[in-house]
């Protein structure tokens, strides 16, 4: 069995058991009837409503607003790491003061801003597009997200020899062209462990976006709470962390075996 | 200066110098290789040869003196499509070899054609085929650059820059980073070239290929070239002293 493999299997029982002590620990002898009060609120917690009818909260919402971020954080960190290495001062140094700032505002701050920053609808092309709080959830943890992806690009491409680039344009490819034929092919590899990791972070980090109002899991858990009492917050705060631990720890996982790929395979 | 042909060389460099910072590399370099000439440079490292071959394909801007390379005038070139136009006509093989690792040897030949020159791919396929029998390296097509021995990957590259169909190949110390038994398969792939008239400017440290091979060889050091002529008279009657203390180290 790989080290990773043992890994991920003592992590998969030993956190949730950690966990299962705590919630042991802290309800006692009410530990069995808190269980049957919470069972219910499952799949209000999982999808934001009672009955699986539909999958718009919750934490299928952590994840919709996490992968709609991440999507748009690749494309526009690709585009800032470009600026980034570009030869022009007139697009480097924007590209890294916007880079900076965005990379050391913290998460929460950019949420808040984004939230009285944007307007409730906008017009693109005459259509009316409204900004619900999980748009603007996205949108604002998505900034964040692109300027540590443009690091991880800026990275993944300098750490290609020169070479490359000297034997590329010998034979007349261009800055844009030896990018995308030669040297991002062969920085996504070493890019993907990093993206992982930076996806992990921004997944635990859609914990955050309760303050926009988006219908998030943490939204659902308080308005559970409100409802049946504080008796139950710390079962319900615990079996979130569980949900964000089981998403998340199989990343790490994975992350780590294919950084150890990289590191030993030649493409 | 007399010049024994009366066509114009392909290759001329009048004063060309160099620095990077304070550093100086280039001290007015002259140097003129006519077309289907091969032309050894040698010298100490550090002394600017790698620098010239760089200079004379576009790759290191120069600070003042003039390259000509058939019709193009390399010090002025500014646009994109006139560095591609140059590098058409000039390959250049590096003494780390710089294949393209991420692609097959069938790929690394054919890329830049295709994608570059906008060449047809059936036709730039077929004459990659030719090119990898020239170097003998036929049934390698998929490999990929790490599957091959160093002097196998040299082969690649030279065929890789063969197969931009140029006027004049740069050699950049191309058999410095192999193993002692991998180096004559590269050079006699060079000889090959020298001897159809391709025209070859090569930096090397092979002494007794420049011998062999050149028809005119360039000594230079600190940036300029100290002695200059046909390989015979240069290894065996030098003139110069610092020629003379390089031979003896050397040879």
């Amino acid at each position: 069995m790989s080290m990773q493999m043992r890994t991920f299997i003592l992590g998969m029982i030993g956190v949730p058991a950690l966990l299962a002590l705590v919630f042991l620990t802290v309800y006692g002898e009410q530990a069995g009837a808190i269980i049957a009060r919470i069972l219910p609120r499952v799949p209000m917690l999982l999808t934001g409503s009672a009955d699986f009818s539909s999958l718009e909260g919750g934490f299928v919402a952590n994840i919709l607003i996490s992968l709609w971020s991440m999507a748009i954080a690749i494309v526009t960190g690709a585009m800032l790491g470009t600026g980034l290495i570009a030869r022009s001062a007139f697009v480097r140094l924007p590209s890294s003061l916007v880079m900076n700032l965005l990379r050391n505002s913290p998460w929460l701050v950019v949420l808040f801003a984004m939230l009285y920053l944007l307007p409730f609808e906008i017009e693109i092309f005459g259509f009316t597009v409204s900004l619900s709080p999980a748009v603007k959830a996205v949108i604002g943890l998505a900034l964040p997200v692109t300027a540590n992806i443009a690091e991880i690009f800026r990275g993944g491409v300098q750490a290609i020899p020169s070479g490359q680039w000297e034997s590329a344009s010998s034979l007349g490819y261009r800055r844009l062209q030896i990018l995308r034929h030669v040297v991002i092919p062969q920085a996504l590899p070493l890019m993907v462990p990093n993206l992982m990791t930076m996806y992990s972070m921004l997944f635990i980090g859609t914990s955050l976006v309760v303050v926009t109002g988006a219908n998030d899991v943490l939204s659902v858990a308080r308005t559970i709470i409100a409802v049946d009492g504080d008796a139950v917050a710390t079962a319900i705060y615990i079996f979130v962390l569980l949900l964000f631990f089981l998403f998340c720890f199989p990343i790490a996982i994975l992350t780590r075996r294919l950084e150890h790929r990289v590191g030993t395979s030649h493409p | 200066m007399t010049t024994t042909s009366t066509t114009k060389p392909l290759i001329e460099m009048r004063d060309v110098r160099k620095s990077f910072g304070t550093y100086d590399v280039l001290n007015g370099i002259a140097l003129d290789v006519r077309e289907g000439g091969v032309v050894c440079i040698i010298g100490p490292s550090g002394s600017g040869k790698s620098t010239i071959l760089r200079c004379i394909n576009g790759l290191i801007p120069v600070n003042s003196g003039t390259i000509r390379v058939g019709d193009f005038a390399v010090e002025a070139m500014k646009t994109d499509r006139e560095l591609i136009a140059l590098r058409h006509q000039v390959a250049m093989v590096f003494q780390q070899y710089n294949l393209f690792p991420h692609r097959t040897v069938m790929q690394n030949l054919t890329m830049a054609p295709i994608q570059v020159l906008k060449e047809n791919p059936a036709d730039v396929r077929e004459r990659a085929l030719k090119l990898l029998a020239k170097v003998r390296l036929t049934g390698k097509e998929d490999a990929y650059p790490s599957q091959l021995s160093g002097g196998q990957q040299q082969r690649v590259a030279i065929a890789r820059a063969l197969a931009m169909q140029p006027r004049v190949i740069l050699f950049d110390e191309v058999t410095a980073a192999l193993d002692p038994e991998m180096v004559s398969e590269v050079l006699n792939v060079i000889r090959d070239l020298a001897g159809e008239g391709m025209t070859c400017v090569l930096v090397t440290h092979e002494m007794r290929f420049a011998q062999e091979v050149a028809d005119e060889v360039f000594f230079t050091d600190r940036g300029v070239i100290v002695e200059r002529g046909p390989p015979k008279q240069l290894f065996q009657s030098p003139n110069d002293p610092r020629l003379k203390d390089f031979l003896d180290k050397v040879l």
